[in-house]
């Protein structure tokens, strides 16, 4: 393993999406050696994830634009980008470890921000492992990066915000859904109308999507969820039942709708895993997405010397993400000795501030994409949860009677969570689940135990090129 | 006949040539696999290992590993690789 | 008054659930108090390997017994805990290594280990994944693997329906010498026994110090890792000359990689980690093994903590000096051996003649002899 001085940098920065850029970029300019590391081939995380291939800046949306604009400025700046490289380990001290193209490197600083920021959830119902069922988040991949549109049938169901920006991003384009399927009433949203009164900004882009939907003429079911999709080898139809607002089934008509794709998304949890792995102490915020660090407004986590901030150590948003960043770039510049406590506070006024000001809208977003308790209660038994091991809801209760008590315990009885994904994506559902199988807490059933690598790396690229001999096998065990 | 995704970014790369399964397949070089293959019309990338029901590209953002197929030999996500002229892809996912 | 029960078993890893449970088969009434869930330690989340190969010599004749044990486990267990039994196969690459392998073999053939020494060719038939770079193999048809995340739904299941009192989540903070036996205490109240047993894995050296004896353990910090299912890529159970590889691919075809590597981590709390380097290192090992790993992506790492005593020999049986007080652990490759050891001690407790010798403590609590080997 590459190795160059014990501390590459004075900092270590994980993800480089809005928060992870802009602590970089604030850190930087205290004079603090900077290193940001993201697995994609360029910052901006995914809001401001940049399209594969250069769009033309006027069909551009306001996020593409933010994204290259921060992008500029990340690259006028000294911070070291590490982008293409995979983060699998990270142990005290932080020591990173990496697999780039060049194989498995190691860097390492006294300092370590992590802002790798969220995955989505979705509520499991039959048939959500069919190709042609996908993610909301991935839709908005495939709107703002990748550059694809669904055919041509196709349905957009879930709830918050997320589902407003992609109908109306793909209506623009001339791809709308055939129907929006809404978890929340038009009562929901207008209760966040108030919130949305200190930022204008966001009050004209929601009207902007408002005025592209209604004017696409798309079914809107407010207080529907999906109940299950059908087909043999894809999605061939959605089958969608009304709900109640905390997403409990209610009696009424179920309707069958024939689609070739379905987007579906039901907020988003953080992906609180390196403090995790680090040890740091975590608290379970039910409006924030789940489990997250227990950090203070500069990010600072129980872990001397580590900061959590955006989407992973609780929803929070991207305008959000960026006061966050800065606070916590000048909180490293001051715990590292760069800048006086004077200067810190100082300067820590105008995001404070910005943060302040952004509460209200953020609480209520984040409100709007909460985990539903009832929604998963209404889970049917057959439904998939752990898509990796095909583990259903069913095998999930039987263990819960089987005397499991804690999620780690659900693993070991069931293998969910043991596949692929590292149970990112049946967690926070197989957990509520537990919970609700024993009347507990989620504080009571815990959360994964994190363990490396952070994401499946074949073992052929940490191998490097060895020699039998070079391998530093310890002494024979005793006889 | 099923509706198809398509694609509705605007780009000047140099279509390229690569292998599905045996069958040719042209896409923009550069573009993140699993794009190019759903513009191809391939939405079932593999079987999931256990009960064998098929799967596509799910998350697009390398979490779910539901697109993780072989390329050129190799276990790859197709939504984090980009294609590249002349590579061999196999639908099957990782067993 | 609370009841006095007839046994209490602190810490419900493989060694105090199997003692609990042959207690109670055998007409106890048997609590069991964990800190956690059982089996959650070193008993569950270790390696699973059923191997003569790795055994020290002195607990083959044990070991021999326990893979019979576990190989029948639906039987007295009630659950097979994934056990599939296969041949066993450790490696030499250099002349070095077949050196080592040859003597040590022939010290394990010696104790009744039915292991004979083949060539590389010949080891490749009975594994085709093997690399053809072995000169030398330790053949042995007693060998196989559990799947050891199971081990807590079996034994849960198995002491519920003995009718053991099962105390989890609930961790034993002292112990306290009573007229009519011992009174535990926990966080959940004390609880009254005539008799208890010591089972709490690398903790047996704390909670001996609650009865006054001093009783040093040393931690070992296992590590671990697994990849995703794979196609199958070996058969056998895989192992090298030194002991520092353990390799099998279970059925739903992942491939579990270990041998013993050390991470660091403290048995006090705190967050344990792997070394990156290491983990390479043992990785390294396993593709020059068996070559189709290098395909498989790495899915999971842990470490797990192992109990060793000072001459690395197990700490089974009466605790010197306190009538009806039993200690057990640290038994190498305890999760082979551990079931059958759990047997003879709860074969003790009851009164019976065990089938094999114990190993009692005494010679442990003596101060270290200077001349050390
Ligand atoms: C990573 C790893 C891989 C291994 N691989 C193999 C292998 O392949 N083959 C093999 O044969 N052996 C293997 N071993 C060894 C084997 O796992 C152990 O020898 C065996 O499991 C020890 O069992 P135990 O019951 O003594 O300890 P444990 O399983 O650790 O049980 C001790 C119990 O005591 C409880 N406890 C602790 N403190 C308290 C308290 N204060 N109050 C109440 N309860 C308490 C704990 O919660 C725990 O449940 C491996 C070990 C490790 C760590």
């Amino acid at each position: 393993m590459s190795r160059s001085s014990p501390h590459d940098f004075d900092v270590l920065v994980l993800g480089g999406g809005p928060a992870g850029m802009v602590s970089a970029i604030t850190a930087s300019q205290h004079g603090l050696s900077v290193g940001l590391i993201d697995e994609q081939a360029e910052a901006g995380g995914q809001i401001w994830r940049a399209p594969w291939a250069a769009s033309s800046g006027k069909d551009a949306s306001p996020e593409v634009r933010d994204g290259h604009k921060m992008r500029e400025t990340l690259a006028r700046s000294n911070v070291s980008c590490l982008f293409g490289r995979r983060i699998w380990s990270v142990t005290d001290q932080y020591r990173v470890e990496v697999l780039g193209a060049d194989g498995v490197e190691t860097y390492q600083a006294p300092h370590l921000i992590v802002a790798l920021g969220a995955h989505e959830r979705v509520i499991p119902f039959p048939g959500w492992t069919l190709p042609g069922v996908m993610g909301l988040a991935a839709a908005t991949i495939m709107l703002k990066a990748h550059g694809l549109a669904p055919p041509k049938d196709w349905v957009l169901a879930g709830v918050g915000p997320l589902l407003a920006a992609v109908a109306a991003g793909y209506a623009r384009k001339g791809h709308p859904p055939k129907a929006i399927i809404d978890l929340s009433g038009p009562s929901d949203w207008l209760a966040t109308l108030p919130s949305l009164a200190s930022r204008p900004g966001l009050f004209k882009q929601g009207v902007g999507w408002v005025v592209s939907i209604l004017s696409s003429r798309i079914p809107i079911y407010f207080r529907h969820a999906i109940r299950r999709a059908e087909g043999q080898d894809r999605i061939a139809a959605c089958v969608i039942g009304p709900v109640d607002q905390d997403g409990h089934r209610v009696a009424g008509p179920e309707l069958s709708l024939d689609c070739d794709a379905l987007m579906i998304g039901n907020g988003l949890v953080p992906g609180g895993e390196v403090p995790r792995l680090l040890g740091a102490n975590q608290v379970y915020q039910h409006e924030l997405g789940g489990w997250i660090p227990d950090c203070d407004r500069y990010g600072r986590t129980s872990l001397k010397h580590l900061y959590a901030i955006g989407d992973g150590a609780g929803i929070r948003g991207g305008a959000v993400a960026c006061s966050a960043g800065q606070l916590a770039g000048l909180a490293v510049a001051h715990d590292a000795g760069f800048i006086d406590a004077a200067s810190f506070a100082r300067q820590s006024v105008q995001p404070l501030t910005e943060n302040q000001k952004l509460a209200a809208f953020s609480a209520a977003m984040a409100h709007m994409i909460r985990l539903r308790p009832a929604q998963v209660a209404s889970i049917s038994p057959e439904a998939v949860i752990c898509r990796c091991e095909d583990v259903t809801r069913q095998d999930l209760v039987c263990a819960a009677k089987a005397g499991a008590r804690d999620v780690n315990q659900l693993k070991h009885f069931t293998r969910c969570g043991m596949g692929p994904c590292q149970g990112r994506m049946c967690g926070d559902i197989a957990a509520e689940i537990l919970a609700q199988e024993h009347q507990v807490s989620r504080q009571a059933v815990g959360y994964w135990t994190a363990r490396p690598p952070l994401r499946p790396i074949s073992l052929q690229s940490m191998l490097g090129r060895f020699e039998y001999s070079d391998i530093p096998i310890p002494k024979p065990a005793p006889l | 006949m099923v509706s198809a995704f398509t694609r509705i970014l605007a780009n000047h790369h140099e279509l390229v040539h690569f292998n599905v399964d045996g069958v040719d397949c042209v896409a923009p070089a550069g573009e993140p696999l699993a794009t190019s293959l759903l513009a191809a019309g391939y939405l079932m990338l593999r079987q999931s290992p256990n009960q064998h029901t098929p799967r596509g590209a799910f998350c697009l953002m390398g979490v779910c590993q539901e697109c993780a197929i072989h390329v050129d030999g190799q276990i790859a996500q197709a939504c984090m690789t980009p294609v590249r002229a002349g590579m061999d892809v196999q639908l099957r996912g990782v067993v | 008054m609370s009841t006095l029960h007839d046994l209490i078993v602190i810490g419900g890893g493989i060694n105090g659930a199997t003692t609990a449970l042959f207690a109670a088969r055998g007409g106890m009434d048997v609590v069991v108090v964990d800190r956690g869930p059982l089996c959650r330690e070193a008993s569950g989340v270790n390696a699973g390997t059923l191997t003569m190969q790795m055994t020290r010599v002195a607990l083959i004749p044990y070991a021999l017994r326990a893979h019979q044990m576990w190989a029948t486990a639906r039987e007295w267990l009630g659950h097979d805990v994934g056990v599939v039994v296969c041949d066993g196969l450790s490696l030499a690459f250099t002349e070095q290594e077949a050196e080592l392998l040859t003597f040590r073999a022939g010290k394990r053939r010696e104790a009744g280990a039915p292991i004979t020494l083949i060539t590389g060719q010949q080891a490749l038939q009975i594994e085709p994944g093997l690399s053809d770079k072995a000169l030398l193999a330790g053949h042995c048809r007693v060998d196989g693997y559990a799947n050891a995340y199971l081990t807590g739904l079996a034994f849960r299941t198995a002491l519920l329906d003995a009718g053991v009192t099962l105390m989890e989540n609930n961790p034993a903070t002292d112990i306290q010498q009573t007229s009519s036996g011992f009174e535990v205490v926990t966080n959940q109240g004390p609880v009254r026994a005539k008799r208890v047993v010591i089972a709490g894995g690398v903790w047996i050296e704390e909670m001996m110090g609650w009865l006054g004896i001093d009783l040093p353990i040393k931690t070992l910090v296992n590590q671990l890792a697994v990849t995703e299912r794979i196609p199958t890529a070996m058969r056998t159970v895989v192992g090298i000359a030194n002991g520092l590889l353990s390799l099998k691919q279970y059925h739903h075809g992942t491939v579990v990689i270990g041998g013993g590597w050390q991470g660091v981590g403290s048995r006090d709390g705190g967050a344990c980690s792997l070394l990156p380097e290491r983990l390479v290192g043992n990785i390294r090992l396993a593709c020059h093994a068996i070559p189709a790993l290098k395909n498989a992506r790495l899915a999971r790492a842990w470490t797990g903590f192992e109990a060793e005593t000072r001459d690395a020999l197990p700490a089974v049986g009466p605790i010197p000096g306190i009538t009806n007080a039993y200690v057990i652990g640290s038994i190498h490759s305890g999760y082979t051996s551990g079931p059958y050891l759990a047997k003879l001690l709860a074969d003790q407790i009851l009164g019976r003649e065990p089938d094999l010798p114990l190993f009692p403590i005494d010679r442990l609590l003596t101060p270290e002899p200077h001349a050390q080997g």
